[in-house]
């Protein structure tokens, strides 16, 4: 830095850059050096102050949720209670059963198509026109708002194959919406897993697929978990597309796939729409907005658990490979 | 054995193209839903009415279009410098002690359910509003910016992170090396040389709050009326769609499905300037 309060000669320069270059004096070159230090500061502040207000505005978000509803989602009464549609002191059970019935479904329908597309992508699709539009139609997928995907699986699911508003038209359309992510994380897995791998299994002479089924998949087994302890916590979160597939408010508690549910995020909807019939469906919907974001909170939680511990267990063992 | 392995080979390709089918059979189905509609009143009225009464035949959208617009510009005008700031802290200025705390934190916002935040809007944020500014209605276009524009913070940071990684170091070593500042070599190197991939980041958020529907819903009013103040009930097509569909039938079903196939529309048009921005990088996965 001193060398340039030393006296910059502009002499050397060609005479083409000279012109552009403006021949400064020591102090003009101080004072520019002095502004851009202050500059610098004053950036460096604001952009940090910007990152501290994110994650102070997710403090604030988490914090008012529990406050306003941890007293409520707390009590077993509530959790495994009976609603209520009509008087006050209603529980969800039904709901949270519905919650975990209806990710546990659409992973059931989810898990297989798109690890299964991903092998495809990974391991047996050349760079070509198939792959190129395989991509395009995930890519598009994954832009389409949710409300669509609800009044499409409204429209086939509940309307044309008459299932009604049940847990299987909820959990097909959630399949269809969740297909590209879980399609980009298991791909990104198996494309993680060395080619060595695979050499040496086909070099000992198993087949393809073989060699996916027996090295392949294992090792992006963690990636995997990972990406489907996410969905189910993305899906236990939905709303807009579970609202006319699945149903808002129900009673009794669901135990076939063809029955009516009422989702967490969904009975939130519920309260919000229709809940002037509860005395009490404020203290509901904020026990219950309380209890879905523990849920989800814990499934992030496990995932990155999950992904730790893997994490350690492969590089142990890559030792010894 | 080689059998098998054409039948597996087959039934993956088949999974594979459920992706291709699933969004050619939306396209397809909401068209189908919406022509009658748009057979109608046609495409112009349809975009540049503001006359929404499908039973007597008007299918004008202009009141939700305006309101996808202005909560969607007003939620990037809120969200975009929050996260570009938050990327730029984390790739540019921060330890990695700090960093990865950070990174997680904004993760765990992108898994908040948009109903939760929702309600949270209703019941805290609408009520704050009408304190300030004295009004007896409170929810709006400002109420849903303000949700927009968290809600779409860890989908831009992800993206523009990314896309700051990608820059060499070279580069900034470079810029560090002739005597810049760090503050320099962010306006001068980092931002350029990271343009492309900060614009598909915003893009992509762009389509996260077009898209967001309980949670504008909860805030936004809802009325059908263009907006008198930032702070007077209207609606989106989203939230149109999310408030009508379960009771619609009819004339005004087939209006809510139009609605659905717009918001198809521009999903495919972000999809497409997504890829024609990125169209040299790999920012585009």
């Amino acid at each position: 830095m001193s060398t340039h309060a030393g006296g910059v000669k502009v002499s050397g320069v060609p005479a083409e850059t000279k012109s552009r270059v403006p021949s400064l004096d020591g102090p003009t070159i101080l004072r520019r050096e002095a502004r851009a230090k202050n500059a610098d500061k004053i950036a460096t502040a604001g952009v940090s102050l910007l990152a501290m207000l994110g994650v102070a505005i997710l403090a604030l978000i988490i914090f008012a949720i529990l406050y306003k509803g941890i007293g409520t989602a707390l009590n077993p009464r509530f959790i495994f209670g009976k609603p209520s549609a009509y008087a006050a002191g209603g529980g969800i059970w039904p709901m949270v059963v519905s919650s975990f019935y209806l990710a546990g479904l659409a992973l059931v329908l989810v898990l297989p198509l798109g690890v299964g597309a991903a092998i495809y992508m990974a391991e047996y699709a050349k760079r070509g026109r198939v792959s190129k539009l395989v991509r395009f139609g995930a890519d598009s997928l994954s832009t389409v708002p949710s409300i669509v995907f609800g009044i499409f699986g409204m429209l086939v699911f509940v309307t044309y194959f008459s299932l009604g508003y049940s847990l299987l038209a909820g959990a097909l359309t959630l399949a269809i919406l969740n297909m590209p992510t879980v399609m980009r994380v298991a791909e990104e897995s198996l494309r993680a897993v060395p080619d060595t791998y695979r050499e040496a299994s086909m070099g000992l002479g198993a087949t393809r697929w073989h060699t996916i089924k027996k090295v392949i998949l294992p090792s992006a087994m963690p990636g995997i978990t990972t990406g489907a302890v996410l969905t189910v916590g993305r899906i236990i979160g939905e709303s807009a597309a579970i609202i006319y597939t699945v149903g808002i408010f129900t009673a009794k508690v669901p135990w076939s796939p063809l029955q009516t549910g009422a989702p967490m995020a969904g009975n939130i909807w519920y309260m919000y729409t229709e809940g002037a019939k509860i005395p009490d469906f404020g203290r509901v919907a904020s026990g219950e907005a309380a209890f879905l974001l523990m849920v989800v909170l814990a499934l992030i939680l496990l995932a990155r658990l999950i992904a730790w511990f893997f994490g350690r267990h492969m590089r142990g063992s890559d030792r010894f490979v | 054995m080689i059998d098998r392995e054409w039948i597996v080979r087959k039934t993956l390709f088949v999974f594979a193209m459920v992706a291709v089918l699933g969004i050619l059979l939306i396209v397809v189905l909401i068209t189908q839903q919406a022509a009658p509609s748009i057979a109608k009143a046609g495409p112009f009225q349809m975009l540049f009415s503001s006359n929404w009464n499908p039973d007597a035949g008007h299918f004008g959208m202009l009141i939700f279009i305006v309101g996808t617009f202005a909560t969607t510009l007003g939620g990037l005008m809120i969200g975009v410098p929050l996260a570009i700031g938050t990327a730029l802290f984390l790739t540019q200025m921060a330890s990695k002690r700090v960093a990865a705390p950070v990174s997680r934190v904004i993760e765990i916002l992108a898994g908040i359910p948009s109903i939760v935040i929702g309600w949270l809007g209703l019941t805290m944020l609408v009520p704050a509003i009408r304190n300030i500014f004295g009004t007896n209605q409170g929810s709006g276009l400002l109420a849903a910016s303000l949700v927009l524009g968290i809600m779409i913070v860890p989908t831009i940071t992800a993206i523009a992170k990314d896309a700051l990684e990608a820059v060499p170091a070279a580069y900034r070593q470079a810029s560090i090396g002739l005597g810049a500042t760090r503050w320099q070599t962010i306006r001068h190197v980092i931002l350029p040389a990271a343009k492309n991939g900060l614009i598909v980041a915003v893009i992509l958020g762009m389509g996260r709050a077009i898209g967001e529907t309980v949670a504008v819903a909860m805030v936004i009013g809802p009325a059908t009326a263009f907006p008198k103040s930032l702070t007077s009930p209207t609606h989106t097509l989203t939230t149109k769609i999310v408030t009508d569909i379960g009771e619609a039938s009819g004339m005004q079903r087939s209006g809510l499905f139009a609605m659905a196939l717009l918001l198809l529309l521009i999903a495919m048009a972000l999809i497409l300037a997504v890829r024609w921005v990125a169209r040299d990088r790999e920012f585009a996965r």
